[in-house]
């Protein structure tokens, strides 16, 4: 009998370590996937609808369909993983590569990104296509919107296949992409009106309708392709080339905390998901453009607080909540070679002050939308560093899982327990309440000066405050070096 | 001097070592052998305070590591490849480990020119993290670094597993050399009773967690230990017969 592939994605799905993943992050999981799709299916039943016929009475919705569908292929370069889990069991055993190509792509199809537009584009088919238009036109229409959506899942992977290749891939995708943009936003060619007319003429004539499957099926030809060509080992397995080992050892020189702020540094620049995460954090420091807007009298303060900590703590949230697991893959290693905890905690600790500085000094330039986001950000700044370093040394020394390196950065739940969930709350909502508890007593601005002396006075406390830890870390030794090796 | 008086460690109440007494002296190749599951690494561990006994501790030096954490500093081991760095070069690690270790560039360089030959020129000056590099050669790194820094107690969890054969012979003359400068304490593990009974003078056997066997090396103890494992192979079939 021949044995059936799918049923081992089932079996691999049931059985992986992250379907049995803690409590807290299966909620917050479900808590997003019902998040987005009530969005979607908002946009679909209310929003969209009502805009349309309020600001754009007459136009036609399918020319802005592109605009939703070129949005789509950026984040799918962005969060989709490419299908290649799990194909190294297959391919020495007596499959044709091309069974196996097909296995892969067919099962990537399955993902939450295929499943949502259509909460979307359901309530607005029946409320917008289906009245005025024959059964026939209507069905052509909602068939090419799914074949589109087919086509953006291959085309997506395919450019990522391609991107992963070269190094200059990306830079190639973003230049065609804003050439793209650029085109239909001077005018020179209207890409969403032809766009629009392509979906009008689809319905008319829905013979178009089956031409459009020819797209996906193009792009599945290319992907299965590429698979059949490039199924081996290395596929996933990328080695670091020899030229680009960047040393970091002028680091070691730096006092006593030298050696663990090099071996820090050489963790998150030369290890897959740690250096993602401290791109986004950079990537997030543009934050402020989004989210500093009037309404209508001038930026809440709640704005301010919410953004100067994100940009300025971004750093320390999203590399720190998995401190000191980082190490967990060498950490009985570390436990056995001389050298103080103090030292261990310090060295991160510097490492966290000098990039939350840096972050700092960028945000000042926010100042230019309004001034009281200087002091804002300077209060928060000291903040951070007084009590939210803090709090990521204390719930580092709960630590249980260890953390794999070389996964992807976003979508990543291996390693997260409900410890990285509840560590949120207070590093983020602690200097909110803090800030509203000082305002209800006094105003805005000696709210904030108190805030900061909080800070300066968890900076002057830090020495006590690095022996309590060391020593509690040093308690938990034995607990974390048996979770790691567990986990 | 590592002093062992009745240590125990059971999990959920089934015992995996129970040793009453036992004690090594300072400048012992100390070889232990068993087979899977015997208990080796986890007397390398607690020996290394990595986890917590049952029951007894562990005195090193004079030093009970499971109460002070000086052990650490004439201590070196390497139990499997998570005791090195993935995302390191060799030479990275070596400073690395030479740095905690309060080495000085000229003594690390002295140390790691004797494994030259051990090397066999695929790990020093390689611009090439270890977690690219072969199970034999994280091997090596490892073994090269738990060496280093002039300890005086080694331990090596199974040193010649993974190892080619060259590599090996090379291996048994480092750890002998060393002994006899140093008056370095090793204690090794490992499944390779040939290796084992040509570096170490005393061969400990381990079974289910009991020492079963406690001898000095003589010219026939391979040939006792063959026996002594191929016997408790014979004895088993002789039972299903």
């Amino acid at each position: 009998m021949r044995p059936n592939l799918y049923s081992f994605s089932w079996k691999e799905v049931r059985r992986s370590s992250s379907f049995g993943r803690s409590v807290a992050t299966t909620i917050m999981l479900v808590f997003l996937a019902l998040y987005f799709t009530l969005v979607f299916l908002s946009l679909g039943v209310f929003v969209i609808p009502k805009v349309l016929a309020d600001k754009f009475p007459g136009e036609d919705m399918a020319r802005y369909l592109l605009i939703y569908f070129a949005f789509d292929l950026v984040t799918r370069q962005l969060l989709q993983n490419l299908p290649t889990l799990s194909f190294k069991s297959f391919i020495i055993q007596n499959i044709r590569r091309k069974q196996i190509a097909r296995y892969l792509l067919v099962r990537s199809l399955l993902h939450f990104f295929n499943l949502l537009p259509f909460f979307m584009i359901i309530p607005l088919f029946f409320r917008i296509v289906v009245p005025g238009h024959s059964a026939i036109a209507a069905a052509a229409w909602l068939a090419g919107i799914v074949f589109l959506i087919l086509s953006n899942h291959f085309l997506s992977t395919y450019l990522k296949w391609w991107i992963n290749e070269s190094s200059w891939g990306f830079y190639v995708f973003a230049a065609v992409f804003c050439g793209l943009y650029a085109i239909n936003f001077f005018g020179i060619v209207s890409l969403t009106g032809l766009f629009g007319q392509l979906l009008d003429a689809m319905m008319s004539y829905p013979v178009i309708a089956v031409g459009l499957a020819a797209l996906p099926v193009f792009f599945y030809w290319l992907n299965q392709r590429f698979l059949v060509a490039n199924l081996y080992l290395n596929l996933v397995e990328h080695k670091q080339r020899d030229s680009n080992v960047r040393d970091f050892s002028w680091m070691s020189r730096l006092g006593d905390y030298g050696k663990f702020i090099s071996l820090d540094v050489r963790m998150i620049w030369r290890n897959k998901r740690p250096r993602t995460q401290f791109m986004l954090t950079i990537l997030f420091l543009a934050y402020g453009f989004l989210i500093y807007r009037d309404v209508d009298k001038g930026i809440p303060e709640g704005i301010f607080i919410i953004g100067g900590l994100l940009m300025t703590g971004m750093f320390t949230i999203s590399i720190g909540q998995f401190f000191p697991a980082w190490h967990s893959r060498y950490f009985s290693m570390l436990m056995t070679q001389n050298f103080k905890m103090k030292q261990f905690l310090q060295a991160f600790y510097y490492l966290n002050v000098v990039v939350s500085f840096v972050y700092f000094l960028v945000t000042l330039a926010y100042g230019f939308i309004d001034v009281r986001i200087i002091y804002f950000n300077t209060a928060l700044f000291f903040y951070h560093i007084g009590v939210n370093m803090n709090l990521i040394f204390l719930f580092g020394s709960g630590s249980k899982k260890a953390v794999d390196l070389g996964g992807s950065a976003v979508f990543n739940y291996q390693g997260m327990g409900a410890a990285q969930w509840l560590i949120a709350f207070p590093l983020i909502f602690g200097p909110i309440i803090v800030f509203y508890l000082f305002k209800w007593m006094t105003d805005s601005i000696p709210a904030l000066m108190l805030m900061g002396s909080i800070g300066i006075l968890g900076i002057i406390l830090q020495p006590q405050l690095f022996n309590y830890f060391a020593k509690i870390y040093n308690y938990n030794k034995h607990r974390m070096i048996r979770d790691y090796k567990n986990s | 001097m590592i002093e062992i008086v009745t240590l125990i460690k059971a999990y959920q109440k089934e015992i995996v070592l129970n040793i009453s007494e036992l004690k090594i002296e300072k400048g012992e190749l100390f070889g232990l052998v068993g087979n899977n599951g015997a208990g080796k690494t986890t007397l390398f561990n607690l020996i290394l305070d990595l986890i917590v006994p049952s029951k007894g501790h562990v005195v090193s030096q004079g030093i009970t590591v499971q109460e002070s954490e000086d052990w650490k500093a004439f201590t070196g081991a390497f139990i499997d490849e998570s005791f090195t760095i993935g995302y390191l070069t060799p030479d990275e690690y070596f400073t690395f480990i030479g740095d905690l270790r309060e080495m000085n560039k000229s003594d690390l360089e002295l140390h790691l020119t004797a494994f030259d030959e051990f090397f066999n020129g695929e790990i020093r000056g390689k611009k090439k993290f270890i977690r690219d590099l072969s199970k034999g050669n994280q091997k090596k790194v490892g073994i090269a670094a738990a060496m280093m820094g002039r300890p005086e107690v080694v331990i090596l969890d199974e040193p010649f597993a993974n190892l080619d054969p060259s590599s090996q012979y090379k291996l048994r003359s480092l750890l002998k050399k060393q002994a006899a400068e140093q008056g370095t304490t090793f204690l090794i593990s490992g499944h390779t009773l040939d290796n084992i009974t040509e570096v170490c003078n005393r061969i400990v056997i381990l079974e289910k967690g009991k020492i079963v066997k406690d001898v000095p090396k003589t010219e026939t103890t391979l040939k006792e230990l063959e026996n002594f494992f191929a016997g408790v192979k014979e004895a088993e079939s002789f039972v299903l017969d």
